[in-house]
C-alpha cells in the first residue's frame, strides 16, 4: 500500500501540487475554494488556459482521494483530505516544486 | 493570585509576586521568557502569533481566548489581572473576558470580583495602533464591564511618566509593582503594627477592592502641620491616571510617634467636607522617621469620557502629522502600473510559507 501511495505521489505534477497546497491554504484561511478559483489561479501562474484542464486536474486528485469536493449549489468547493495532506507534506519535504502564490487567496484582497 | 495576560501583563504579574502567578500568552516563546509557576498557552491558528505573539493585533488574542476562556474565567475569580491595553494578546483576551463578565445574568458575588490593572500607552510617544486599540478597549469592553457592576476596582496605569522621565522598562515595571503593593499592603500593615485608631481588616479591604470603580492610590510622607488637601493633590500617583472626584476613600496612616494620633482627624475632616466617610486605620510604625499616608480613592468616571480624552489627544497628533507631511512639499511622480505584471512580480519575489500550511494541517488533525 505504501508503495502504491509513493508511486501516486511521484506521478503528481506541479499543477496537482498547487491545487493541494491552495486547498490547504484556503482551509487555513477559512475561505471556500472552488474550481473556478483554481482555474483562475492556474491561469495566473501560466499552467493552463482552459477550464476543462483545470477540471480534469481536480478530478484526478479527487479520484486519488487526495481532495474531496463539496457541491454548494452550482459551486464545487474543494477540501484537502488526510491522504492529500500526507501527499502535500511529502512533496514539500522533497522540495519537488517551488510554491507559487494563489491570486485568489494571497494576492487579491 | 496574580494573573498576567500578554507580554506586559505577564511581566508585571511575575514581578509583583516573584513568579508565584499565572501568565497567559499565545506564544510559547513569550511564555518561556517570563518566570511563573503556571503558564497558559492560548491557541491561535496564526503561525505568526504562535511564534511572535499577537503584535498589535487584538483579533489574534480574541481568537485565542476560545481555547482558554473557561479556565481563565474560573482563574480570575477574586484575583488580580494585569494587562496592557495597547497590544494584541492582553487587549484581545481581556476584551473577551470583560465581555463574558458583563454578559453574566447573575451578578458576580463580591468575593469573586476581579481587580484589573491596565497599562495605557503614552499618547504622543507610542505607536498609533496602541492608541487605537486602547480607545476601542476603553470604549467597549471596559465600559460594558463597569456598567454591569461585575468587576472589582480597575487601576489605570499610564506609560506617560516612563517616557517623560526616560525610565527603563524594567525600572518602570518595578515602580508600578511597588506602587501597587503599597496599596495591597494596607490590611497587612493593619495586622502587623500596633493599632492607634480605626481599623482596616482583610474583610474591609476585600470589600473595598471589589467595588466596580476606578481606583487611584498613592503613598507619601505626610506633614501633619500642613493642609492635607495641597499635600494630596501634589502627591497624586504619577503612574496612574489622575482621579476624578472621589466617591469612596480608604486611607492608612503610619505614625512613628503615637502622640501624633489625633492629627488624623484633619484627614477625616478633609474628606467629610466632600461628604465622604472613609474606611481608615492609624497604626504605629516605629521604623519610619516621618508620618506616612497611603490613600486609595475610588472614582467613577465614565469610560466614554476617558475615550473622548484619548481620542481628542490622538486626533491632535494625527492632525499634526498630516500637517507636517503636507509641509514637506513632496512632488509625487506619475507611475504607470501594469497591475497584472506587478502582481506576478510580487508573487515571484515572495514565495509562500509552506510551514504555515503544514502546521495548520497538523493542528486540524489531517497530518
Amino acid at each position: 500500500m505504501n508503495e502504491l501511495f509513493e508511486k501516486q505521489i511521484s506521478n503528481l505534477k506541479e499543477v496537482h501540487f498547487h491545487v493541494l497546497y491552495w486547498a490547504a491554504l484556503a482551509e487555513g484561511k477559512g475561505k471556500d475554494y472552488n474550481i473556478t478559483n483554481i482555474f483562475d489561479d492556474l491561469k495566473f501562474i501560466g499552467i493552463t488556459r482552459t477550464k476543462q484542464s483545470a477540471v480534469s486536474f481536480v478530478e484526478s486528485l479527487a479520484a486519488l482521494c487526495f481532495i474531496g469536493i463539496n457541491s454548494n449549489s452550482n459551486r464545487k468547493n474543494i477540501y484537502i483530505t488526510k491522504h492529500g495532506a500526507k501527499a502535500l507534506e511529502s512533496l514539500i519535504a522533497k522540495g519537488s516544486f517551488q510554491i507559487k502564490k494563489s491570486m485568489f487567496l494571497e494576492v487579491t484582497k | 493570585m496574580n494573573i498576567g495576560i500578554g507580554g506586559a501583563g505577564g511581566k508585571l504579574a511575575s514581578l509583583a509576586s516573584n513568579g508565584e502567578c499565572t501568565i497567559v500568552n499565545v506564544s510559547e516563546l513569550e511564555l518561556s521568557k517570563i518566570e511563573a509557576n503556571s503558564k497558559l498557552l492560548a491557541v491561535t491558528h496564526s503561525a505568526r502569533g504562535q511564534l511572535r505573539g499577537s503584535g498589535k493585533n487584538p483579533a489574534i488574542g480574541k481568537e485565542a481566548f476560545v481555547s482558554i476562556g473557561e479556565e481563565l474565567k474560573n482563574l480570575i475569580k477574586g484575583n488580580i489581572v494585569f494587562s496592557s491595553t495597547g497590544g494584541g494578546t492582553g487587549n484581545g483576551i481581556v476584551s473577551e473576558l470583560l465581555d463574558k463578565i458583563s454578559q453574566k445574568e447573575e451578578p458576580v458575588i463580591l468575593e469573586e470580583r476581579t481587580l484589573f490593572a491596565f497599562i495605557l500607552p503614552c499618547l504622543n510617544r507610542e505607536s498609533s495602533e496602541y492608541v487605537e486599540n486602547t480607545i476601542e478597549f476603553l470604549g467597549s469592553p471596559v465600559s460594558s464591564a463597569i456598567d454591569s457592576g461585575n468587576t472589582g476596582n480597575i487601576a489605570l496605569f499610564s506609560n506617560k511618566l516612563k517616557f517623560e522621565g526616560r525610565i527603563a522598562e524594567a525600572n518602570y515595571n518595578k515602580m508600578i509593582v511597588d506602587s501597587f503593593n503599597s496599596f495591597l499592603s494596607i490590611p497587612v500593615k493593619g495586622e502587623m503594627y500596633k493599632l492607634l485608631d480605626g481599623h482596616i481588616d482583610f474583610e474591609d479591604f476585600d470589600l473595598f477592592r471589589s467595588k466596580p470603580y476606578f481606583n487611584h492610590f498613592t503613598q507619601f510622607s505626610w506633614d501633619t502641620e500642613k493642609p492635607f488637601e495641597s499635600q494630596l493633590t501634589s502627591n497624586f500617583n504619577g503612574l496612574l491616571l489622575p482621579p476624578e472626584r472621589a466617591i469612596e476613600v480608604m486611607f492608612l496612616i503610619e505614625l512613628p510617634d503615637e502622640s501624633l494620633t489625633p492629627k488624623f482627624y484633619d484627614v477625616l475632616d478633609y474628606f467629610a467636607n466632600d461628604d465622604i466617610a472613609p474606611v481608615y486605620g492609624v497604626v504605629h510604625n516605629p521604623e519610619l522617621s516621618k508620618p506616612q499616608i497611603t490613600v486609595s480613592m475610588l472614582y467613577s468616571r465614565k469610560p466614554r469620557e476617558l475615550v473622548e480624552d484619548f481620542k481628542s489627544v490622538s486626533d491632535k497628533y494625527t492632525r499634526n502629522r498630516i500637517k507636517k507631511s503636507l509641509e514637506q512639499h513632496v512632488v509625487l511622480q506619475n507611475h504607470k502600473l501594469d497591475k497584472m505584471n506587478e502582481a506576478r512580480r510580487m508573487v515571484e519575489e515572495s514565495g509562500s510559507n509552506s510551514g504555515d500550511v503544514l502546521g495548520f494541517l497538523k493542528r486540524i488533525g489531517k497530518l
